[in-house]
């Protein structure tokens, strides 16, 4: 048991592996559910492919537990602007993830204006900018030029929501 | 059909004030994107998609084309001046001209690299404009079961041998093919995963699934590591080249552009592996090879040819094939889908004007480059300076804006959060985007034809190998396939070999390091594909010490 | 005892630390040298590369200067970096360079000089490029 567990300590990968066997299961759960109607002009029917591609992440499952408990690792990804020497930063992407979250569920009904200062504004914050009132007269002017420019350049109608009326 | 006078109604097209206005706009934003941080055409281009829906599919893609090369003179810029390349092709710029700038040649490092990526651009569109139509001739003859057997090359080729690791890459394909899977099936009209819910019924939306993987995951990812520590910019006026420059410049140029054109064209040639052979051929040929290492312009003008030249032959299989070979191409042939263009062999055929002045464009764009470029590098190295915050919160902003421009409904933007999610997982565990940006692509058009395929054969499964072409693709594949257990074998048969390719370059340096890879082998011309972990070997022995370390970035994979 | 500057490699830079030397050697303190950035930008030319710094701590050591030179990069604004650091370090004093500011500049960016004027709790010497 202890080997077990040590062996699963720091192996977060395995969830990568859990998360494509479950894609792979679905996959293959919904095709058992197609009908393939016999019809000379479709020999393969609408099942053969997503039984292929269920089977490859089933496999690709497998064998990245095996590979993951043997000691492989996915080397991730490094860029310009990234310093991978330091852990993920949860303080930040959880309050960016809330201010996406904020949006949709604003946009539709407070309009793309308020939402999406609310992004800007959150997500700016989340990143760790503090001009508390510079930061919110450039949400609020990208999110009213956003609204102007899509309505009128380009004919896209943003909901005005709250606003209606007043935009 | 006479491939001049199509390419001269193709300039008429693409020399219009208004897209001559739109060439001008892709290529500062390309540019602009090529030197922030963070943020690359591939991602820039999924940005603009929905936005792009409004236009005349030939201004936008007029527009990418000018973000697609100027992406490549942005990076270079940020490479030479900062030592950050992003993207694995301009390693070696990184380091040759990162070099050179630090002795204070910063002006011709920039200079014979924006006027060698010209060069090698406007040789490399000439060649696509020669080649593509032979290979659209060869294509259009080719049956469903040769074009079915050369899809599966390029998906297999682009996951098996880009990119670090092929248990990822397969991982990465299979999620792309099952995302590809949504929606009604086209043949039977039956909902697959769809889990009774009426929205997925179309499918999930192209654009999207570009914009969550590209941008959101990018983003997200980029946010939860960000670098702390301010870079050093090396300061520079004015590029500018001294008559020697040019006199060690303009063979590397042309040598770089022979390596960067065919391996650009292949499926899964990349822009990496002729970088680093113009590099070592150059180092081989010079008459300063002490220079290497130090700041040699040959190191800076070939790699930085083959670069540009690599990019240009991408677009030959995309336009004659509809087969994208990088992130950047994989989008582009997105907007096809999203204009209800057929990407494929008939695309000449079909839209013949718009590849013209698409390709017209490419010549004008690449024009365009070297004058917005020459003299502005100073101005583009401010953008260094835009405040983070910002900058990520800004892309977030358009991500979110762009998708649900796409059909006004809040539903898209949660698939934009899961997905995002997703590219931001699959960054952390090291599973490469392009199989599954390709899977999505490809994936209903490979079902597609392997439907037609076995239809023709009524359900004859050696239908698939029907055509000689198809068997020779097929044996292609296997020969990707089982490659590196052949070269595993041959090691174990070699192993003095193998030693002398291993480990060189190691100890971090400085303050900036932050890759934790720093396993690095020599690149030999004689196995250029086997080495997985290509780094430069700019180094040798004692100057160890100091040898920069490089930002990586992984295999195969652009900056997004 | 000791004299807290916040240096940024410009004139106004210069001139602080130059008349911040001057300081210290007078009252025998000892010099904390601040050069924060806030970090959010992937170049920031305020803060100073490694080899100039150098020169600068070899400088005080040829003046005999007793000296502390940090680099915070927190995420925080200059001025709380320099208040912050008179307080860890008991400055007597804090040395600024001061710049020339349009209005408009100030309104939109704040003035670094003004909050260390306003909120240090030692007195401070400003200083302008050129004297």
């Amino acid at each position: 048991m202890t080997s077990l567990a040590s062996r699963l300590k720091g192996r977060s990968e395995l969830g990568v592996a859990a998360l494509l066997g479950a894609a792979g299961a679905l996959v293959l759960l919904d095709a058992a559910r197609l009908v393939t109607p016999y019809s000379q002009s479709d020999p393969v029917g609408p099942k053969t492919v997503p039984i292929i591609v269920g089977a490859l992440l089933l496999v690709c499952s497998v064998w990245l537990a095996v590979n993951v408990l043997r000691g492989g690792h996915g080397e991730a990804e490094g860029g310009e602007d990234i310093d991978l020497t330091h852990p993920a930063d949860w303080k930040t992407i959880l309050p960016l993830a809330g201010a996406f979250i904020a949006n949709i569920l604003l946009i539709d009904w407070a309009g793309w204006v308020i939402s999406g200062t609310v992004l800007f504004w959150g997500s700016v914050w989340a990143l760790g900018s503090r001009h508390y009132v510079r930061d919110g007269l450039i949400s609020l002017a990208l999110a009213l030029l956003t609204f102007y420019g899509f309505y009128l350049g380009l004919g896209i109608p943003l909901p005005a929501g709250l606003l209606e009326g007043i935009l | 059909m006479d491939i001049l006078s199509s390419l001269m109604d193709g300039f008429a097209t693409a020399l219009t004030p208004m897209n001559l206005l739109y060439a001008l706009i892709g290529v500062i934003l390309g540019t602009a994107v090529g030197v922030l941080p963070g943020i690359g055409p591939a991602m820039t281009v999924a940005l603009l998609l929905p936005v792009a829906t409004v236009l005349e599919p030939t201004s936008a893609f007029i527009m990418f084309a000018g973000i697609y090369y100027g992406g490549m003179y942005g990076g270079s810029t940020t490479s030479i001046l900062l030592n950050t390349p992003g993207e694995s092709s301009s390693v070696i710029t990184a380091i040759e001209g990162n070099r050179m700038a630090k002795a204070g040649r910063a002006a011709q490092a920039l200079a014979t690299a924006a006027i060698g990526s010209f060069v090698a651009g406007t040789i490399g569109t000439t060649l696509l404009v020669v080649f593509t139509p032979i290979v659209v001739d060869f294509a259009v003859s080719l049956g469903s079961p040769s074009y079915f057997a050369i899809m599966i090359l390029a998906l297999l080729a682009v996951t098996a041998v880009l990119g670090e690791s092929r248990l990822r890459g397969f991982a990465s394909l299979g999620l792309g093919l099952a995302i590809g899977l949504v929606g009604i099936d086209s043949v039977t009209g039956q909902r697959r995963l769809t889990f009774g819910q009426p929205l997925l019924a179309d499918g999930l939306d192209i654009v999207v699934i570009a914009v969550a993987i590209f941008a959101v995951g990018e983003a997200l990812w980029v946010a939860a590591h960000l670098r702390r520590t301010p870079l050093q910019i090396i300061p520079v006026g004015r590029p500018w080249m001294g008559k020697q420059d040019w006199k060690r410049s303009w063979k590397p140029w042309l040598r770089g552009t022979a390596y960067g054109f065919p391996f650009g064209a292949l499926p899964a040639g990349g822009a990496e592996i002729p970088t680093f052979l113009s590099y070592v051929t150059e180092k081989r040929l010079s008459k300063h090879p002490e220079e290497f290492g130090k700041g040699a312009i040959e190191g800076v003008a070939g790699p930085e040819a083959a670069n540009n030249a690599a990019a240009a032959g991408t677009l030959t299989p995309m336009l004659a094939l509809g087969l994208p070979t990088n992130a950047t191409a994989a989008v582009m042939l997105a907007a096809f889908v999203q204009f209800g263009i057929q990407p494929g062999p008939l695309l000449f055929e079909n839209e013949g004007p718009l590849v013209w002045a698409l390709i017209a464009s490419l010549f004008i764009g690449n024009t365009l480059l070297l004058l917005v470029n020459l003299p502005l590098a100073p101005l583009w190295a401010k953008l260094l300076r835009l405040p983070r915050p910002y900058l990520y919160a800004g892309i977030l902003f358009f991500a979110t804006l762009g998708a649900y421009s796409v059909n006004l409904q809040a539903f898209d933007l949660v698939i934009l959060l899961v997905l995002g999610a997703l590219g931001f997982m699959m960054r952390r565990f090291g599973l490469p985007v392009l199989p599954l940006i390709l899977g999505v692509i490809l994936g209903p058009r490979v079902e597609g034809q392997l439907r037609k395929t076995l239809q023709l054969s009524a359900g004859d499964v050696s239908g698939l190998w029907s055509e000689p072409i198809a068997i020779v693709v097929y044996i292609i594949v296997a020969l990707v396939l089982v490659w590196p257990l052949l070269f595993k074998a041959w090691r174990r048969a070699r192993p003095t070999r193998v030693a002398a390719a291993g480990p060189v370059t190691g100890g971090p340096v400085g303050d900036r390091s932050t890759a934790d890879r720093s396993a690095a082998e020599s690149p030999s011309v004689d196995s250029p594909t086997a080495t997985r972990h290509r780094q430069a070997d700019v180094s040798d022995g004692q100057e160890n010490a100091d040898a920069p370390k490089v930002t990586h970035v992984n295999h195969g994979q652009e900056k997004q | 005892m000791s004299i807290v500057v916040g240096y940024v490699p410009t004139a106004e830079g210069a001139a602080a630390l130059d008349r911040a030397i001057i300081e210290a050697q007078r009252n025998q303190s000892r010099l904390v040298i601040i050069n924060s950035s806030r970090g959010d930008a992937l170049v920031d030319k305020r803060y100073v590369p490694a080899e100039d710094l150098a020169a600068v701590t070899e400088r005080l050591e040829r003046e005999g200067v007793e000296h502390l030179v940090l680099q915070p990069v927190r995420g925080h604004d200059a001025a709380n970096e320099v208040l912050d650091a008179a307080e860890k370090y008991r400055a007597d004093l804090i040395v600024i360079g001061l710049r020339k500011r349009t209005p408009v500049g100030k309104l939109i960016m704040g003035s670094t000089a003004q909050q260390i004027l306003l909120e240090a709790s030692c007195p401070v010497l400003a200083v302008k490029a050129g004297t």
